[in-house]
């Protein structure tokens, strides 16, 4: 167990909603929900998810920590905001459900061969380097992600995609021998790390 | 009508739906002078569009017959159809209030026998079911409509259908000279009885009012199952005119929802419960009916009707609200999405005919009122002092099903008549 | 009236009447046949002409009673508005040339019926005549109230605010009832989120201020007797002494008491003193006076489940089958208590269907949720107590698993039981001069058929009525708040104030001798002659109001204030002693003694179809509008409710020749439409001994046939008539044809 999720275990011991209203990014909506099941209706992902956002709520106010943060569930969510839109309440469960990803994730109980997490990862490791996506290597390294063979599999798939792209001029070969970034990336770097220190000075907080 | 006599001993009721009957009714069987303005052409209002009440099954003309016997026998009421208010001044005890009456083409004069309707050959949609049926440019809104006396459409007015209608009245009750009126009245106090409409299900994207002809609502749906309804009591989908016998329910199509109307409307989940009766009678064993819901809100002592249906073996219960309604093109059958969150089933079912039960919205939008009264976020009147003597009775002040709209028009009417007889000094 | 009856027929010729029929003819018949003063034709009767015409007559030529042949009693109304005369109607419009084909063949029975309607509404109208004020009617203004929680309060201050003395019953020894025992109440105006004072302590000094309200604490009713405008009532307080009252209404708010939880140990009532009921909950809250509530032993509470339908919507023995409507919204209230206060405490709401309609609920449903407050859709099955630890077993419904919560305090929502007193219907009334008050009885009515209000339905003294919420059973008395249906503070207060409405226009009614409702503005009044009576109680026993007593000599009393002038004593009464003024056994009886009965070789038969006014007659005029045709044998005479039925009209037609008796009431049973509560039930009863009569005339049993037909049942009405008519070609003609 990290230690910031002990942390929160100890924090929080009896109640998960009031961990999630206070950690996960629109939290505090979680109580709003009146259990309608119209976002599990309406998400086009909805055959994939275990538990759907109504659900995963329920489970939130029925104190199943492990179950929720362990749940691939809320990886699932491609942004399409329908459960929004129609949600009755109101609530942004768009953003809830980044925000329990994230959260499950900074506490190392996200699933880990979770792929939207894996290439969320890639995505932010790449994006961080430079201050840009790197397509060619941000590609490469999705490919490569669930082994060597499987990699030259989907990389072969995607050649005419890949020709195409290169033709259109939507990604350089020159790309992968450094490729381009923001003016400073320097100050990018100091953003991020201040922003880092931020977030762990909050956990430490959480710790005593 | 140069006739119109009020003090400000009078009741002024606006609306002539069950609330405004009933409050008009309930002050002038105690004695005091009642001026019942509608603004169509007969009184009765929404419920004169009903089937059956629920719980009783029993049916709204019934009372309504009570209540039009009641209007005849007393001299109190004076009532005005197809006028509406204009304006309002004054204060509590004396109001001076603008009175603005649409010609209605015909006058007293008129025995209802019909022979206008018979030579007039222009036909438009029929408001009292909903559009689902035409009627005549020269009409009686329907077989219980009272005054009982036939209205002619101002569209037909200049074509030569309003000259066949006027020579075919041997009673010279056709009047095309006839010409708006307006009307200033003083009355110490003002029950304001305007009642609601359907939620416009066309805003409701999801579930495709629009564009599915299977998919209507439930107000629709009552004049469907009416015998007096446009298809003789049968239940016809509209795509084409086949029997439907497997028929879903979607509660809360438009209330409980901060995308439509914030508040819960609820007469819908008894009037869902007491459709699904409409389905069994029509067809026995073959009817089957699903009510897709958030809460069964069948309250109080009426639960017992909730608790007769659900023991129905085909009517099933779904916790849901639906996500979105799409047409399966071959059969025409609605096919309605969602997840039952019972235990997080999804589905997929196909019904043939859908039923939104659409929510309850003031009549009067909250902008629109002729006078400054205190309405809240829902468009509800709220009972306040600075309402003067104004006052709210049914569905003006909350979403109310018939009984209990009945009890605040009744309570409205007392404080109506503590008013006038403050302004008459007999309170002793 | 002393004067001479003179009547005038008048005949329109409108609507296509004087097309299809012979209207001179009519004419002749009115004064021939039924001896008409004067009969008059005219193209128009109900335009201004016409109506001037009649009006001479009445001026000029004596006439005082008015038959006007032409089109439904139901349609013209305001046109054939003649004042202090009697009126009748003979319907040709609706009731024969809009029910009968326009061809040669029809001509003949159409012009047969068109002159037996006009006989009948000259023969009705001889029987009629224009009621009077009784000498019985009184005046008295003064309202009391039964009941000093908030709906007695509402009603008493909303009664003198308009004008109104008010007497004041309280059985306590203070005002306030459940209210008065509550810390805050469920918010009335929007937003609707945050809580409300209870209102309570204005009210007791809105009355302790008032000059026309009299409280009587410590009081309950020991005898009230008489009639609205007239009712006495003994007041009597807990030491004994009594004080006589005399009132014109009475408003019964006598609300309702907590289910006894103690029936309820699987959800660990009685076990723990932590598992409390909504009120107990509240009285904890009054008691905290807006600190931390505490356990009754004083310790902190961090969490709260609150169970929801403790003991309610359950067939379950003991359990209540209904649901008392506030628990909800009520639960929602109570955790807002701890919330507000402090909202680190854990407070979940266990139901199965959250019921909090309107605009308000949800609101306040949302701004609960606001506040944290949580709800799991779930159904308990048990609370166990140990020790101090409370566990709430339950299936939470969504996640669909048994699962359990640990809490500090355990609140029941169970319900409202009516404090409706006696159940008529089990306990009868002591025997004249035999009287003796009933402590369990909440109004110890001195009537005949019991000490209280007849319940409804669930101990509940409800109007049955969707239409008319307040129409008890019991003229004058309303019953209003919990003890008329479940429900929370803001509908007893809306409530009570329509039954203060009700009861105002009672005493003013009563003052005039005037009907209440149904038959509101109705003059007249049971008139009895006494020495024809035999003493059978019939006329007490069936008056679906209990407007009938009997006195010391054990003859009834009829109580007029009481009365709905339905005419269902008047049905049951075997030797024909009771009549009202404009309704009478003769004045239907002579209608269908007058119509020409043809003999057998003619082959036109009749049918006397008797149809409820109310239902079966406009669903009869409706099928006319819609053309539906029937037989032209049939001769129908609106009734005013089955109930006034009585049995010699049968017999009398059938001994004059009459083929087929048909009679059209409302439904009965439980979800009855009579509007006259009982008319149709009693009616059905009483016709299923007509057999007897059948028999003795040797008549076949299908002669007779009765029917619940409801106001829509515009297909089905003229089906009924048809069907009699085939039965009477199969079975042949009456052999009573002279």
């Amino acid at each position: 167990m990290s230690n910031l999720n002990q942390a929160m275990v100890e924090k929080y011991r009896n109640s998960f909603l009031q961990e999630v209203q206070a950690n996960v990014e629109e939290g505090d909506w979680v109580k709003m929900c009146m259990q309608c099941g119209v976002c599990a209706g309406s998400c086009p992902m909805g055959p994939y998810w275990e538990h759907p956002p109504q659900e995963i709520f329920m489970m939130i106010r029925a104190g199943k920590r492990e179950e929720v943060l362990s749940s691939d569930s809320m990886w699932m969510c491609t942004s399409c905001y329908n459960c929004i839109a129609r949600c009755p309440r109101g609530l942004p469960i768009t953003h809830i459900m980044h925000g329990l990803a994230h959260y499950a994730d900074r506490l190392g109980l996200a699933p880990k061969e979770q792929p939207t997490r894996k290439f969320a990862n890639k995505f932010w490791d790449n994006l961080t380097k430079k201050g840009r996506v790197n397509e060619l290597k941000l590609g490469l390294a999705l490919y490569f992600m669930n082994g060597f063979f499987e990699g030259i599999k989907v990389a072969l798939a995607n050649q005419k995609l890949g020709l195409n792209m290169l033709k259109a001029k939507r990604m350089s070969i020159a790309e992968m021998f450094g490729g381009h970034g923001v003016k400073d990336s320097n100050g990018l770097h100091a953003i991020l790390k201040k922003a880092r220190e931020i977030e762990l000075a909050k956990a430490d907080e959480f710790k005593g | 009508m140069a006739d119109i006599i009020a003090t400000n001993e009078t009741i002024l009721v606006v609306g002539g739906g069950i609330s405004g009957m009933t409050a008009a009714l309930e002050a002038a069987e105690y004695g005091k002078q009642i001026i019942l303005v509608e603004k169509n052409p007969s009184v009765g209002g929404r419920v004169s569009q009903l089937y059956k009440y629920f719980p009783k099954l029993c049916h709204p003309t019934c009372g309504q017959e009570i209540n039009q016997r009641r209007i005849k026998a007393n001299p109190n009421i004076r009532m005005m159809t197809m006028t509406e208010v204009t304006s309002v001044s004054g204060e509590e005890g004396n109001y001076s209030v603008t009175l603005t009456s649409q010609p209605r083409y015909v006058n007293e004069n008129c025995t209802a026998c019909g022979d206008c309707g018979d030579v007039v050959e222009a036909e438009f949609d029929d408001d009292y079911n909903y559009g689902l049926g035409k009627r005549k440019g020269v009409y009686l809104p329907h077989k219980m409509a009272y005054p009982q006396r036939y209205v002619l459409d101002p569209q037909i007015v200049g074509t030569p259908d309003a000259t066949k209608a006027a020579e075919a009245c041997k009673y010279g009750a056709i009047d095309l000279d006839m010409q708006e009126e307006t009307n200033t009245i003083t009355v110490g106090a003002i029950i304001w009885a305007t009642g609601w409409k359907p939620y416009d299900a066309n805003k409701i994207q999801p579930y495709g009012y629009d564009r599915i002809q299977n998919v209507i609502t439930s107000v629709e749906f009552e004049r469907l199952s009416d015998p007096h309804g446009p298809t003789g009591g049968k239940i016809l989908r509209p795509s084409d005119g086949k029997e439907a016998k497997d028929i879903a329910f979607i509660q809360c199509a438009g209330s409980r929802d901060q995308n439509y109307l914030k508040h819960c409307s609820r007469i819908c989940c008894m009037a869902s419960l007491k459709q699904t009766t409409y389905v069994r009678e029509r067809y026995g064993d073959e009817g089957k009916a699903s009510i897709y819901y958030i809460d069964i809100r069948a309250i109080d002592r009426i639960d017992d009707f909730y608790q007769k249906v659900q023991a129905d073996e085909n009517v099933h219960f779904i916790k849901s609200k639906v996500a979105n309604i799409v047409e399966d093109k071959a059969s025409g059958n609605p096919v309605l999405r969602g997840v039952d969150t019972e235990g997080y089933n999804r589905y997929e079912n196909p019904h043939e005919l859908v039923v939104l039960a659409v929510g309850m919205e003031p009549s009067v939008p909250a902008g629109d009122f002729p006078v400054t009264v205190k309405v809240n976020e829902h468009g509800f009147i709220e009972q306040d002092e600075s309402n003067g003597a104004i006052f709210a009775a049914g569905c003006s002040a909350d979403a109310l099903d018939v009984n209990r709209a009945v009890q605040s028009a009744t309570a409205s009417a007392l404080r109506a008549i503590q008013v006038v007889n403050r302004v008459a000094g007999t309170e002793g | 009236m002393a004067d001479e009856i003179k009547i005038g027929a008048y005949i329109c010729q409108g609507c296509g009447i004087g097309d299809r029929v012979d209207t001179a003819q009519m004419a002749q018949v009115a004064q021939r046949d039924a001896k008409a003063s004067i009969a008059r034709e005219h193209e128009f009767l109900c335009n201004a002409e016409g109506v001037k015409m009649i009006q001479d007559d009445i001026d000029n030529e004596g006439v005082n009673r008015v038959a006007i042949v032409a089109c439904s009693r139901r349609a013209k109304t305001e046109a054939f508005n003649f004042q202090n005369v009697a009126i009748t109607r003979g319907n040709i419009r609706e009731g024969v040339i809009w029910v009968r084909p326009d061809t040669d063949e029809a001509r003949e029975t159409t012009q047969d019926m068109a002159d037996d309607y006009t006989r009948m509404a000259v023969a009705e109208c001889k029987y009629i005549g224009v009621p009077d004020n009784s000498e019985e009617a009184q005046y008295n203004r003064t309202i009391m109230v039964v009941g000093g929680g908030i709906s007695g309060m509402t009603a008493a201050t909303e009664a003198a605010k308009a004008g109104y003395p008010v007497h004041l019953i309280e059985k306590t020894g203070a005002l306030g009832g459940a209210a008065a025992k509550s810390w805050k109440r469920i918010p009335q105006k929007s937003p609707y989120r945050d809580l409300e004072d209870t209102g309570v302590a204005e009210l007791i000094s809105e009355i302790e201020a008032s000059d026309k309200i009299t409280v009587h604490l410590n009081s309950t009713l020991t005898k009230t007797s008489g009639a609205p405008g007239r009712f006495s009532a003994d007041i009597t307080t807990e030491s004994g002494s009594t004080t006589t009252e005399n009132f014109g209404a009475i408003i019964q708010a006598s609300g309702y008491s907590e289910y006894d939880a103690n029936q309820l140990p699987e959800l660990g009532y009685g076990k723990s003193p932590n598992v409390v009921t909504q009120a107990e909950l509240d009285a904890m809250a009054l008691e905290a006076n807006g600190g931390p509530i505490k356990t009754k032993d004083g310790k902190d509470i961090n969490s709260v489940a609150f169970v929801q339908c403790a003991g309610q919507r359950s067939e379950k023995e003991g359990h209540l089958s209904y649901c008392s409507g506030h628990c909800c919204m009520s639960s929602v209230k109570q955790a807002m208590y701890f919330k507000d206060q402090n909202p680190a405490v854990d407070t979940n709401v266990i139901y199965t269907d959250l019921r909090m309609p309107g605009a308000g609920g949800e609101d306040f449903y949302r701004g609960g949720q606001e506040k944290g407050v949580t709800f799991t859709k779930g159904s308990v099955s048990e609370v166990v107590t140990s020790g101090s630890e409370l566990e709430v077993k339950f299936k939470d419904l969504i996640l669909n698993e048994d699962t359990s919560e640990k809490v500090d305090l355990v609140v029941l929502a169970t319900g409202q039981v009516a404090n409706s007193g006696l159940n008529i219907d089990e306990v009868g009334q002591d025997e004249p001069g035999e009287w003796q008050s009933n402590p369990e009885s909440i109004l110890n009515l001195s009537y005949r058929q019991g000490k209280d209000m007849p319940q409804l339905t669930k101990g509940f003294n409800d109007s049955h009525f969707i239409c008319f919420p307040y129409e008890t059973r019991r003229t004058g008395i309303y019953a209003c708040g919990p003890v008329r249906r479940p429900m929370d503070m803001q509908q007893a207060i809306e409530d009570a104030a329509g039954a203060t409405m009700k009861a105002i226009q009672a005493v003013e009614n009563a003052g005039k001798g005037r009907a209440a409702h149904p038959r509101a503005g109705d003059l007249s009044y049971p008139i009895f002659r006494r020495e024809g009576c035999t003493q059978c109680k019939r006329c007490t026993v069936e008056c679906p109001f209990g407007a009938i007593d009997e006195d010391e000599q054990r003859f009834p009393q009829f109580n007029e204030a009481r009365c709905r002038r339905c005419g269902t004593c008047m049905g049951a009464c075997p030797v024909r002693v009771i009549s009202f003024e404009n309704y009478s056994v003769d004045s239907v009886g002579q209608q269908l003694k007058i119509v020409d009965i043809p003999d057998e070789f003619e082959e036109k038969p009749r049918i006397l179809a008797l149809a409820c006014e109310n239902d079966a007659y406009p669903a009869l005029d409706m099928a006319a509008m819609n053309k539906v045709e029937y037989s032209a044998f049939v001769r129908i005479i609106p009734i005013r409710c089955l109930g006034s039925t009585n049995l010699i009209w049968i017999t009398d037609a059938l001994n004059s020749g009459y083929d087929g008796v048909v009679l059209m009431g409302c439904q009965k049973g439980e979800n009855y439409q009579c509007h006259f509560v009982r008319g149709s039930e009693i009616a059905h009863v009483r016709m299923s001994k007509v057999d007897d009569t059948l028999q003795s005339l040797s008549l076949e049993p299908e002669r007779v046939s009765v029917h619940e037909v409801a106001i829509t049942d515009i297909e089905r009405a003229p089906q009924i008539i048809n069907e009699m008519a085939e039965t009477i070609e199969n079975i042949g003609m009456s052999p009573f044809k002279f």
